[in-house]
């Protein structure tokens, strides 16, 4: 599903080259669940971009569900990114203006075809994250937890290859952090590829596998499972 | 369709920030408006001025006796005007048609039978009907033989003709100004008002050696009226003639003259009461508020960009292209001037009603001016905001993110 081939990443701020990624490569099987863990400072952000196809590396192979994305302009990788990649961030980034309801739409607006269903698939993804009575709320009216929920609703909701997140517990209290590593051990049980990033070792360990990143390399694996 | 429902996120930011389309859209709406009421005030005058030229004589010039600036009628006191010095016009400036004297008396007693009534008397050569492109309705206007032999004829305004004779033909009718008998030869068409109220019927045209010698008793005269054969000279014209009569009347510095000349240029200018300098300067002003409200827009549009930066990175990571953040916020900016140029042209209309209602400007509106005032504000409106959606596309998307 996820090919990494020696990724590497090169900043060139003020004449100075800063080489944040030194020849990264792993696989990520489809329906397993992966936790990308290292402090800060060791890449973890810079990886995570890459994956996402937000960023594209310096040098190496990046290959997603067979999909070259290195070579991709802009808009055939915004492309990608609409409907192979669920992000979850750790602020949430939810429009405050709106209500949870139309967040969880956003992503479809950006599809090739707004799908005729998209209410109710919208409907579907929040009752799957357990918000089914909190759909015309706004953002700022539910709690964190349930804002990471409906963030991650809207991940679901293009239906993606992957779950791409962002140290997604950050802004949680560890009750709704908790709560919410069990939303991911559920939608693992229902078979998506889900890629956590953190630096949190017993957010880690909640994957089936652990892969260690340390000053842009590779320093370890651990398969907790 | 996707661009659509894209675009459609422009509109909604709109909606969801009130107060600041608000002051977006305000310098559009105020330019509009004020770009089409200033529009439909200059053409409103233009048409005013070209009545008042023509109802003048759009080659015509008076010289009237009596210095200072006013409009005929010409100052009964000064007696210093003569046929002479018609004749000096005549001969010493180049490129006049017609030159031709007038006496003139204001309100004066016209009876006929027990009736009585007060006219303006016009003692006139045969060209006075050409120089004023006036003629006879019934029977016919002053010849040159009546000039020559001082005939007892006169020609009637309508008014006269109405008041002395009722529903009857005037023609044939005896009227007596100063106790002379006067045939009435003919009628002359309807000429109206004047601008200032005065009724230019009310009058009574006879030969002018009958009326200054039989009539009037005066060896002056009132005005003398001059067709141009180019109305380009008249300017030079009126300088030349100015020039002439001053020195026929031995008038030096800082003497003022004892005659005027009006010309159509004069009357355009009266007319027009507001300059054409003032009224370009006050285009210029609309346009130039039209411009100073791109330029606010576009910065309260870059504010905008730099407050959501974080809405920026999310959309991108949800599968936005730059193309598609660009769009967003080109039809925000779109959207933010369409509203501004709706309420500006409603504005702008509404302005022209209540001026046309309450102070009787004489405006006219027109759907050239609302295309005019429209298509520039979309021109500028879309100027202003190709930029701040231009920033907003090319936000890198972990930078927007961070």
């Amino acid at each position: 599903m996820i090919e990494l081939e020696n990724i590497e990443k090169t900043y060139f701020t003020g004449g100075i080259q800063t080489q944040v990624l030194k020849g990264i490569s792993f696989h990520v099987a489809a329906g397993e669940y992966m936790a990308i863990m290292g402090p800060s400072g060791s890449g973890k952000t810079t990886l995570m971009n890459i994956i996402g196809c937000l960023d594209k590396p310096t040098g190496g192979n990046y290959r997603l569900e067979g999909i070259n994305t290195v070579g991709l302009d802009d808009e055939p990788l915004a492309k990608v990114r609409n409907s192979k990649i669920g992000f979850v961030f750790q602020l949430f980034n939810l429009l405050q203006r709106t209500t949870a309801f139309k967040n969880v739409l956003l992503p479809l607006i950006y599809s090739e075809h707004f799908p005729q269903d998209a209410a109710k698939r919208a409907e579907k993804a929040l009752a799957a994250v357990g918000l089914a009575d909190r759909m015309h709320f706004r953002p700022n009216t539910l709690s964190g937890g349930e804002q990471q929920r409906v963030a991650i609703a809207r991940a679901l909701i293009t239906n993606p290859s992957i779950i791409l997140a962002d140290e997604p517990t950050g802004n949680l209290d560890s009750q709704s952090g908790a709560e919410l590593m069990g939303v991911f051990k559920n939608l693992h049980e229902q078979g998506r590829t889900i890629v956590v990033v953190t630096h949190d070792r017993s957010i880690a360990e909640q994957a089936q596998r652990v892969l260690l990143l340390k000053d842009g390399m590779i320093s370890g694996q651990e398969s907790s499972r | 369709m996707r661009g659509l429902i894209i675009s459609l996120e422009g509109v909604h930011a709109l909606r969801d920030r009130k107060l600041h389309t608000f002051f977006m859209m305000a310098g559009t709406v105020v330019g509009v408006a004020a770009l089409i009421v200033i529009m439909a005030i200059g053409r409103g005058t233009e048409r005013k001025v070209m009545k008042r030229v023509n109802n003048f004589g759009p080659r015509a010039m008076m010289l009237i006796a009596g210095g200072g600036k006013d409009l005929p009628p010409p100052d009964m006191t000064v007696t210093t005007l003569t046929l002479e010095d018609a004749e000096a016009v005549r001969a010493g400036v180049e490129g006049l048609e017609i030159v031709t004297p007038m006496a003139w008396k204001m309100y004066t007693p016209v009876k006929r039978e027990t009736n009585q009534i007060r006219a303006v008397i016009w003692g006139v050569e045969p060209q006075w009907h050409q120089a004023y492109n006036w003629h006879t309705e019934i029977g016919e206007g002053i010849s040159a033989e009546d000039v020559a032999a001082l005939s007892r004829v006169c020609v009637i305004g309508k008014t006269v003709s109405e008041e002395l004779f009722g529903g009857q033909n005037p023609v044939g009718g005896r009227i007596y100004l100063n106790k002379v008998a006067l045939t009435v030869k003919g009628v002359l068409t309807e000429a109206g008002t004047s601008p200032g109220g005065g009724d230019f019927d009310n009058k009574v045209i006879l030969p002018i050696t009958t009326a200054m010698r039989r009539v009037l008793n005066v060896d002056y005269l009132g005005a003398v009226r001059i067709i141009t054969s180019d109305a380009s000279l008249m300017k030079q014209q009126t300088e030349q003639i100015r020039a002439l009569i001053s020195r026929r009347h031995h008038i030096t510095p800082p003497e003022e003259d004892d005659f005027r000349i009006v010309s159509a240029l004069v009357i355009a200018e009266l007319a027009r009461g507001i300059s054409r300098t003032l009224y370009y300067m006050l285009l210029a002003l609309a346009a130039l508020s039209l411009l100073i409200g791109g330029v606010v827009m576009m910065n309260l549009l870059l504010i905008s960009v730099n407050a959501r930066v974080a809405e920026i990175g999310l959309r991108r990571a949800l599968g936005a292209s730059r193309g598609d953040i660009f769009i967003q916020f080109l039809t925000e900016s779109l959207s933010v001037t369409l509203l501004g140029m709706l309420l500006g042209g409603l504005l702008g209309w509404a302005v022209c009603e209540l001026l046309l209602y309450t102070a009787k400007i004489s405006l006219i509106l027109s759907w050239q001016q609302f295309a005019v005032a429209l298509i520039f504000a979309l021109l500028i409106g879309t100027f202003f905001g190709v930029q701040p959606a231009r920033r907003a596309a090319r936000l890198h998307p972990v930078e927007a993110l961070r």
